[in-house]
């Protein structure tokens, strides 16, 4: 390497202003969530939700309400903690030993952290979608029946059949995997793979989809199938959303949550947060400025 | 300059270091395979002898007067019965110009001590054969076999040989009358061990062997598997679990023979378990083992990709689940892997089994877990301390047969291995 590009390295960027904007340089005073964090109906109701791992705070004073069958999008830059927020709402953060979770998190009105909550009944009313298409390395077919089986959700095999065909369809992956329900489910492309995951959440019946990410890994084909999938899904389901995509957000969610720094920003309206929103910090994610 | 350059003037450099770290990895190599070859040519050589066995026809009377018996005889009378009388009998009758008493001696001793037993087992398995006349095939003498198979070389002088003029000329005359033969030792694979080489089998070391590694496993298995799954999965993470998981790992560590001490000293004097038995061999040889499974299984468990768990417990999957569906079926592979080649360690251990007992010079073949027996390693062990010429390549033989275990076990575990193994 020749001087020139070594000088330029050890020169101290003095030109912060042409930098994307930081925490520091924007000077942010966190005030309380603007917008509408309550919500009449809500499934969910969380209130002041602290989560640390060890000593680091990574949610700050989090209260908002999920509404019954509503798609609600969590968006943010990331390590905004929106993707721990939601982990909090099936206690899926219990396996992480360091994580400790304050607060409040009524599902129905009952707290979910209570010693009387059991973590197994709760995930079975919350199921949970990921960001990498996680299929058992099984058959199709014993993919999406492993939550009805454990469970002892039906009394026979034709039961069975027909929970496993009926969640296939409506994850919209029927006709494509019809003929080979024996085939393995690792050998599905990406989108038809998380579609299956799909298919095995609502196999089990929950009340409350959680996604995390469930797009970010696809292609946009794949993505558009997702998203139709979602649209279809909030008839029956409450869909809790994690994107960093804002057009997806914009697609498929009634409200939309603003996460920055491990605070909740800003909840509104989907149309209002993409075309008006209120607080400084929303409008400078949404417009691109950082994140 | 520019750094296209600089980049070129580097190549050449680069590319000789790959070069030369290359050809040592060959060399190493070829080296590796070079002995390998050494040792396998060298056992073999001398092994092969072992598998084949001289015997000699002679035409035997089994009059049931000169054995002192009555025609249908129960078979205790049978097995009392001293059959070397009529195998004397038909030697003296080949070669009749024996007389004195010490030339006598000198010609029973061409056929095996275990001729005798030969003949009784087929007179039990048929009676009809008492009173008749017929030719048998008789198993030689150790120094008739080595004479054969040249081991003893006829050509030196009479003060340097170990088998004497007159008995290599019997031997001549048999084998220019066609009444020497050859064939495949089917007795070394059929019997246990004896003081005479021509008789010793190996069957005894092998049976030993298998029940030995039978109780390792039945022990080893589940404690190391359930062992190596709490700690990956359930622990928690704490100082007194971390100061389980070095003193496993110094486990495995420990020179083998200390876990023959312990054995003599607890399960043989404290527990009052049998002497040169399989069960305490498998009890001691298990101790060793547990350390190499439990650390193979955990490395298994551990690289089980976190997101299949995360998705039976998302589907509310309980831990136990979880587990048990998911992580253990994939981490089976590694887990059997490392099992297998514990195992494979426990059918070499040769020095704890010396502690208690199993070292014993054992004719019997054992019929369960808690009878004496000796193992593979330990038999090599024992006819390579043997004085007589016979033994040298029964000692090669057992190692052949060792080594054709321990090869069948590693086959086994790349087969289960990539039985089990599925991607994802």
């Amino acid at each position: 390497m020749n001087e020139a590009v070594f000088n330029k390295l050890a020169e101290p960027t003095m030109k912060i202003k042409s930098t994307p904007e930081t925490e520091d340089s924007l000077n942010i005073k966190y005030t309380a969530t603007v917008g509408q964090p309550q919500c009449e109906n809500a499934k969910f109701i969380t209130r002041n939700v602290n989560v640390f791992y060890a000593d680091n705070q990574a949610i700050h004073d989090v209260s908002l309400d999920i509404g019954a069958h509503e798609v609600i999008a969590l968006i943010g830059p990331s390590g905004c903690g929106k993707s721990t927020y939601l982990r909090c709402l099936n206690r899926m953060n219990d396996t992480i030993d360091i994580c400790k979770v304050e607060g409040q998190i009524l599902l129905d009105n009952e707290n979910i952290y209570t010693k009387k909550q059991d973590p197994v009944l709760l995930r079975a009313r919350v199921g949970m979608v990921f960001q990498k298409p996680n299929p058992f390395p099984k058959s199709i077919y014993d993919n999406v029946a492993y939550g009805p089986r454990i469970h002892g959700l039906t009394k026979n095999k034709s039961e069975l059949d027909d929970l496993v065909e009926e969640s296939l369809i409506k994850a919209g992956l029927f006709q494509e995997v019809k003929d080979r329900l024996q085939a393995p489910g690792t050998g599905l492309s990406g989108g038809q793979q998380q579609r299956l995951c799909i298919a095995r959440t609502i196999a089990i019946q929950p009340e409350v989809i959680l996604m995390d990410e469930p797009a970010s890994a696809l292609d946009p084909i794949a993505t558009a199938k997702i998203e139709e999938l979602i649209n279809e899904l909030k008839e029956n389901f409450t869909i809790v959303i994690v994107t960093h995509s804002m057009q997806q957000a914009a697609r498929v969610s009634q409200r939309t949550a603003y996460f920055h720094m491990g605070r909740l920003i800003e909840v509104g309206d989907t149309d209002q947060i993409f075309t008006n929103p209120s607080h400084d910090l929303t409008e400078k994610y949404i417009t691109g400025r950082f994140g | 300059m520019n750094n296209t350059d600089l980049v070129k003037q580097g190549l050449k450099k680069r590319y000789l270091k790959e070069l030369i770290f290359k050809s040592m990895g060959i060399f190493s190599i070829v080296i590796a395979i070079l002995f390998l070859l050494m040792l396998l040519t060298d056992i073999t050589i001398k092994a092969l002898p072992a598998f084949s066995q001289t015997k000699i026809e002679l035409e035997v009377q089994i009059d049931a007067d000169r054995l002192n018996i009555e025609a249908n005889s129960p078979n205790e009378v049978l097995m009392a019965a001293d059959f070397r009388l009529v195998i004397r009998d038909a030697l003296l009758k080949r070669f009749p110009e024996v007389k004195s008493r010490k030339d006598k001696r000198e010609l029973y001793s061409l056929t095996s001590m275990g001729a005798e037993y030969q003949l009784r087992d087929m007179v039990i398995d048929d009676p009809n054969l008492l009173g008749q006349t017929l030719k048998v095939k008789f198993m030689a003498d150790d120094d008739v076999d080595a004479v054969i198979k040249g081991s003893i070389d006829r050509s030196l002088p009479e003060s340097d040989r170990r088998v004497k003029d007159q008995k290599l000329s019997w031997i001549t005359a048999l084998e220019s009358n066609g009444q020497i033969s050859s064939g495949f030792n089917w007795h070394f694979f059929s019997s246990g061990d004896s003081r005479e080489p021509e008789m010793a089998g190996i069957k005894g070391a092998i049976l030993g062997s298998l029940y030995t590694l039978l109780v390792t496993l039945a022990l080893s298995f589940p404690v190391a598997v359930s062992a190596a799954i709490y700690l990956e999965e359930f622990a928690p993470k704490n100082r007194f679990i971390d100061f389980i998981e070095i003193n496993i790992n110094n486990l495995a560590a420990v020179p083998s023979i200390v876990f023959g001490l312990l054995g003599l000293a607890v399960f043989i004097n404290f527990f009052s378990l049998p002497r040169s038995a399989p069960v305490v061999g498998g009890i001691v040889l298990s101790l060793m083992t547990l350390p190499t499974i439990i650390i193979a299984s955990r490395s298994a468990i551990k690289a089980v990709p976190p997101s299949l768990r995360e998705a039976a417990l998302g589907l509310g999957a309980s831990k136990m689940q979880s587990v048990f569906h998911h992580v253990l079926p994939a981490a089976l592979p590694g887990i059997l892997t490392g099992t297998i080649i514990g195992m494979a360690q426990a059918l070499g251990e040769t020095a704890p089994l010396l502690m208690i007992g199993m070292v014993a010079f054992i004719v019997d073949i054992p019929q369960s877990v808690v009878d004496p027996s000796t193992v593979l390693p330990i038999q090599v062990f024992l006819w390579a301390d043997s004085p007589e010429r016979g033994f040298l390549e029964k000692t090669s033989a057992a190692i052949m047969v060792l080594l054709f275990f321990l090869i069948a076990m590693n086959a086994i575990a790349i087969y289960l291995r990539k039985k089990f193994e599925k991607k994802w």
